[in-house]
């Protein structure tokens, strides 16, 4: 499949249909998998597709300097392609310029403390049912093995990955809850790891980094990592496509994933909505239905 | 450096005397940045606003607050004080220690407290305020009116004779709306299109008055004083400037359809006028049943009588809808009302019908508006009695009143307004020409508030002997007696709480009102609010009756509720003379507390640009001297924006904000509350 | 008047309250001009409309000591801009999920519709909210958080 995934590249940029493909190869000195950014047929030996492939490279697709490559392929997960939708629905990226290889995906395994690859599944892929991508230009892989995986995941769903731990947290006690937090967030560094590896941070600047007037504490202090996890949970509201880069970037194992994912959920149950489903979907946040649910107002 | 002076007022004893003013004014002028911390009896006085002047000329202030009542009751006292005193309006914030403390807190040190955090709020607020000027937009002296009856003739005709060119918009082939269809109106039984049909020649011939007939509303840009308003003028097959209105067309086309206008008891042909009094005299043709016009469709000519027949070479087969914008400063929609269609789907989901009544099952049960064409001198039957169903002139009529309206169950809470006394009519118009018809009325009570309209009923009941039989009715079957077909009406009189069967020759039901369908996508196009009917907002019941709160956007006649004829004359004259008030202005003025983009910053996501309720915000390019694009941002139009801050909700790297609430100011309000 | 001897000690909830300037606003104006006490612990900010109240200020609220937040326009259908309670409404919806899955105890952010009218409404969901939260305590868990450095 690798393999198929370079020939395709290949072939796209030999027949000048892109400048520049992005897809992932082994970019650290250990060998880590991470962004390439191909423009020569040449070189696309460097792109490789594994179970380490971790980013969802759509984010690379709103930075100025990226976009002055041109025309550009990119590499997407059945979950980074949701991604690539909301953004072209906010007017991010421009479709005609944009060749979007999806590749049937049958999971991603997560990263050690050392780097290294685990042997355990994201808990977003032992729930994910969307093994082959959607809203696509390609499709690279076995279509029939990634349906095979959905059918196989669609048993388990409820009982398995973040909806496991998600049901857990919703069984606790709303002090329970506060409690789990607290301790989650008070690992965190305020590195913004989350928000540089999460496609829908695009903004020019970042809210937290505006001072007037200070509406997020910026130091590393509980209320300001409450303030700020809050925050950027609530801006992925009817936007997160739930891809985990977030978390996997996250160097405190903070478990970002199952924040966003209590906030999708709530889009999905209250207004069926479910991000980077469609092309030309307005925003959940910034539209309204006149029967939108009102039972808890007063 | 901030100089903020603080002005707390007792209110008399209002709020001295559940406030310590005196320890508040002390307390106040501790905080940072106040330069002088003042108390007075009534601030609002003469001597109060001369206090405050006197102070910031004195000190030199930067900015003022007045801590004393609502800022609904005097914002604007003290914005002209502080302005008179040389200081910028909107460097005034009020503290509302009265409604919101003084009157609801008796405990006075509480109260004392809380006036005290409250003072020490607005002054965290005006410190960050900013100097403003109100946003001045120019006008355009041409107003545009929607739907032409009686309430869009009237606005029209009021406007033109004030000077002001109109465009009047209606959809209809021809003007006159429902009124033009009426048989003779009450209270004073003067026939309908006598006295409509020479205000609607009027605005056919009025220089000042633009008439398109056929036409609608298709899209709605720009703001209060600058409308861009595009009407679609619809294909009409016919050029109205070369035609004469000669009728040997519609005289000799073959082709015959129900006629709208008759409510469907009469015909019409293909190339028709509604009516014979049809303003602009000018035919149209209906495109679906036109002989022609289909045959073209698959490639063929049939018919064609028309076009021989036509003397002037009106006839334009190829015509095509056109869409032409109009820029005008005011907008008066007057759309009118429909009948509640009781048997059919509803658009709404609330509305169940009553299929009880077989309306539209039993061709002599009919609706109001149908019996008015039935009793018309220049209806289907030429003012003749006679039932739809085989002609006959009934002699037993039932007037079911309040079908659908007051009955929360089915739907319709509002009470229709007009029923009562058009069934009244009715009932006499029946009398006078069946003078041995039996006339029953079922009500539930009878409303006849207005001039002259209780004694309209009562001779109705007195003098022409109507039957009025107080309580509903509950089914309506169809029955032959002696070989007559008759309608039996299963009723109930409840003042004698007896059962009452009527075994009626015709029914006629009076069906609740709707505002006329197509009217809310048109208020979204105009950002106009609407009830759960579809009525249109007005401003305020009471104070602003005619405005809406689209500003520029006025209403008039039963788009906005039901409404009998002189009450929607007034209205559409008062709608008219707003329109007026407005457009005789050399510029308008708008609040400068408006939303505004930091376009460096936007990334153009476009929320805002979805969420805002006026359609103020668009994206835009921004472009270097060479035409180069150097990003996109979103920009927010000062002519539309309101005001409310939806946007500053919804953007996530706060690069819009709202002046006079922007985000420094509310998280300083809320930063002065620590503790 | 207040005959009960007072207890300095006793807690006293701090509410903040960010509510629309045409209908809440002139509720809570009403509930003033007919004399309809409540306790004095709400502290009122006044914004157009509650289409602009963003999340972000209910949790700046409670950094700054709120024991409850309230937020309270106009009824639907009655906006003065139309429709900014309704995107209002659908941003309460996912946010109070939010909040509860946070542990942020939505028993202390209200919503309320409280139109020009409804002075009587203000008085007795103010009272409300104020013995309730007397009832929960101090929100000592988030200022637990927030003196935490």
């Amino acid at each position: 499949m690798e393999n198929e995934l370079r020939n395709a590249i290949r072939e796209l940029l030999e027949k000048q249909e892109i400048d520049v493909a992005i897809g992932y190869g082994r970019v650290g000195v250990d060998g880590a998998v991470g962004a390439v950014f191909v423009t020569s047929p040449d070189d696309v030996e460097q792109i490789v597709w594994n179970d380490e492939c971790r980013q969802n490279l759509a984010v690379h697709l709103t930075r100025p300097e990226v976009k002055a490559f041109g025309k550009i392929g990119i590499v997407v997960k059945p979950c980074d392609a949701r991604a690539v939708v909301v953004l072209a629905n906010e007017a991010q990226v421009d479709l005609d310029l944009l060749t979007i290889i999806g590749v049937v995906c049958s999971g991603i395994k997560r990263a050690k403390p050392d780097g290294t690859t685990a042997d355990e599944y994201y808990a977003k892929c032992e729930t994910c049912v969307q093994h082959t991508p959607q809203n696509v230009t390609l499709v690279v892989g076995d279509v029939a093995e990634g349906e095979a995986l959905d059918a196989k995941n669609e048993q388990n769903a409820a009982t398995a990955g973040n909806n496991a731990k998600l049901a857990k947290l919703r069984a606790m006690t709303v002090e329970e809850r506060f409690a789990y937090w607290r301790e989650q967030f008070s690992r965190c560094v305020r590195c913004y790891a989350c928000r540089q590896s999460c496609p829908m941070c695009y903004c020019n600047r970042c809210v937290a980094d505006k001072n007037r007037p200070t509406r997020i504490d910026t130091s590393a202090s509980l209320k300001g990592n409450f303030a700020w996890n809050i925050l950027r949970a609530f801006h992925l509201a009817g936007r997160c496509v739930g891809c985990g880069a977030c978390a996997s970037a996250c160097p405190a194992g903070i478990e970002l994933d199952l924040l966003n994912l209590t906030v999708s959920d709530a889009a999905k149950e209250h207004f069926g909505f479910v991000a980077g489903t469609e092309f030309g979907v307005d925003p959940l946040i910034g539209t309204y239905a006149d029967d939108d649910k009102e039972e808890f107002i007063r | 450096m901030a100089k903020i002076g603080v002005f707390t007022c007792w209110c008399g004893e209002n709020i001295a005397r559940n406030v310590d003013v005196e320890a508040v004014s002390e307390a106040i002028s501790k905080l940072p940045g106040v330069a002088c911390s003042m108390d007075y009896k009534y601030m609002c006085s003469e001597p109060g606003q001369s206090l405050i002047a006197s102070k910031i000329k004195e000190l030199g202030l930067t900015g003022v607050v007045v801590a004393s009542c609502s800022p609904h009751m005097h914002l604007n006292t003290f914005r002209k004080t502080v302005e008179l005193a040389g200081v910028n309006p909107y460097l005034v914030e009020m503290a509302n220690i009265r409604e919101q403390c003084s009157w609801v807190h008796t405990d006075k040190e509480v109260a004392t407290a809380k006036a005290i955090e409250l003072i020490g709020m607005a002054v965290a607020k005006v410190r960050r305020n900013a100097a403003l000027e109100p946003i001045k937009v120019p006008v355009t002296k041409r107003a545009m009116v929607i739907g032409a009856g009686v309430a869009g003739i009237q606005a029209a005709l009021d406007l033109a004779a004030g000077g002001v060119e109109v465009i009047l918009v209606e959809r209809e082939p021809s003007v006159g709306g429902k009124m033009a269809g009426l048989s003779e109106t009450f209270p004073t039984l003067d026939c309908s299109q006598c006295i409509l049909t020479p205000r609607m020649v009027e605005v056919g011939q009025h220089p000042n008055i633009e008439l398109l007939t056929y036409s609608e509303v298709e899209k709605v840009d720009g703001y209060v004083g600058n409308f861009k308003v595009t009407v679609r003028k619809k294909a009409r097959y016919v050029d109205i400037a070369k035609c004469t209105g000669c009728g040997s067309c519609w005289n000799k086309c073959p082709k015959k359809v129900p006629n709208a206008f008759d409510y469907g008891l009469g015909n019409r042909t293909a190339i028709y006028i509604p009516f014979p009094q049809a303003v602009p005299a000018r035919p149209v043709i209906d495109a679906d049943n036109c002989l022609r016009l289909q045959s073209m469709k698959k490639g063929k000519e049939l018919c064609g009588i028309c076009l021989k027949q036509c003397g002037t070479d009106a006839i334009n087969f190829h015509d095509k809808d056109e869409l032409v914008e109009y820029e005008v400063g005011a907008v008066i929609v007057a759309t009118g009302y429909k009948l509640y269609q009781i048997t059919k789907e509803q658009e709404n989901p609330k509305l169940q019908g009553y299929g009880e009544y077989g309306y539209g099952k039993y061709k002599d049960v009919i609706d109001s508006l149908q019996f008015e064409r039935i009793i018309s001198a220049s209806g289907p039957t030429g003012g003749e009695p006679k039932r739809p169903s085989d002609g006959m002139t009934p002699k037993t009529v039932v007037f079911i009143q309040c079908t659908g309206s007051r009955d929360n169950a089915k739907g319709i809470t509002y009470c229709s307004k007009i029923c009562c006394m058009y069934t009244a009519k009715h009932t006499m118009l029946f009398k006078h020409k069946v003078h041995d018809g039996e006339a029953h009325v079922f009500y539930m009570d009878i409303r006849s508030g207005g001039k002259m309209y209780d004694e309209f009923v009562r001779r109705a009941i007195e003098q022409d002997d109507a039957q009025y039989h107080r309580g509903r009715v509950s089914k309506i079957e169809e029955v032959m007696v002696d070989g007559v077909k008759k309608c039996r009406c299963y009723g109930a009189d409840t003042l004698t709480g007896k059962p009452c069967v009527v075994d009626a020759d015709m029914v006629v039901l009076a069906n609740a009102m709707l505002p006329s369908s197509g009217v809310t996508s048109l208020a979204q196009k105009l950002s106009v609010g609407y009830d759960g009917y579809g009525f249109l907002s007005e401003s305020h019941p009471k104070l602003r009756p005619v405005e809406t709160n689209a500003a520029g956007v006025f209403v008039c006649g039963a788009c906005q509720g039901p409404k009998d004829i002189p009450e929607t004359v007034a209205q559409a004259t008062a709608a008219a003379g707003k329109a007026l008030i407005m457009l005789s202005q050399p510029y308008l003025t708008r609040e400068p507390e408006i939303a505004t983009v930091d376009e460096r910053l936007c990334a153009a996501c476009g929320a805002c640009v979805k969420a805002c309720p006026y359609n103020a915000i668009s994206i835009e390019e921004i472009c270097d001297r060479k035409g180069n694009l150097v990003k996109m941002t979103s920009r927010v139009n000062p002519g539309l924006c309101m005001g409310c801050g939806t946007c500053v909700a919804v953007c996530p790297s706060k690069s819009v904000d709202l002046i006079g609430f922007t985000d420094d100011q509310v998280y300083a309000q809320l930063e002065s509350l620590l503790d | 008047m207040n005959s009960e001897p007072k207890n300095t000690d006793a807690f006293e909830p701090k509410i903040v309250a960010f509510v629309c300037n045409w209908c809440t606003y002139l509720g809570a104006d009403l509930a003033g001009t007919n004399r309809l006490e409540y306790p004095a612990n709400v502290r009122i900010i006044r914004l157009p409309c509650t289409g602009r109240v963003d999340f972000n200020l209910i949790v700046k609220a409670f950094e700054i000591g709120a024991d409850a937040v309230l937020v309270s326009g106009c009824h639907p259908g009655d906006c003065h801009y139309t429709a900014g309670n309704f995107h209002a409404r659908r941003r309460w919806n996912l946010f109070r999920e939010l909040l509860d899955t946070v542990g942020v105890d939505t028993n202390r952010v209200y919503f309320s519709w409280i139109s020009a009218a409804e002075g009587a409404k203000f008085q007795s969901l103010v009272t409300e909210i104020v013995e309730k939260t007397r009832e929960m305590g101090p929100y000592e868990e988030y200022q637990s958080i927030v003196a935490e450095a």
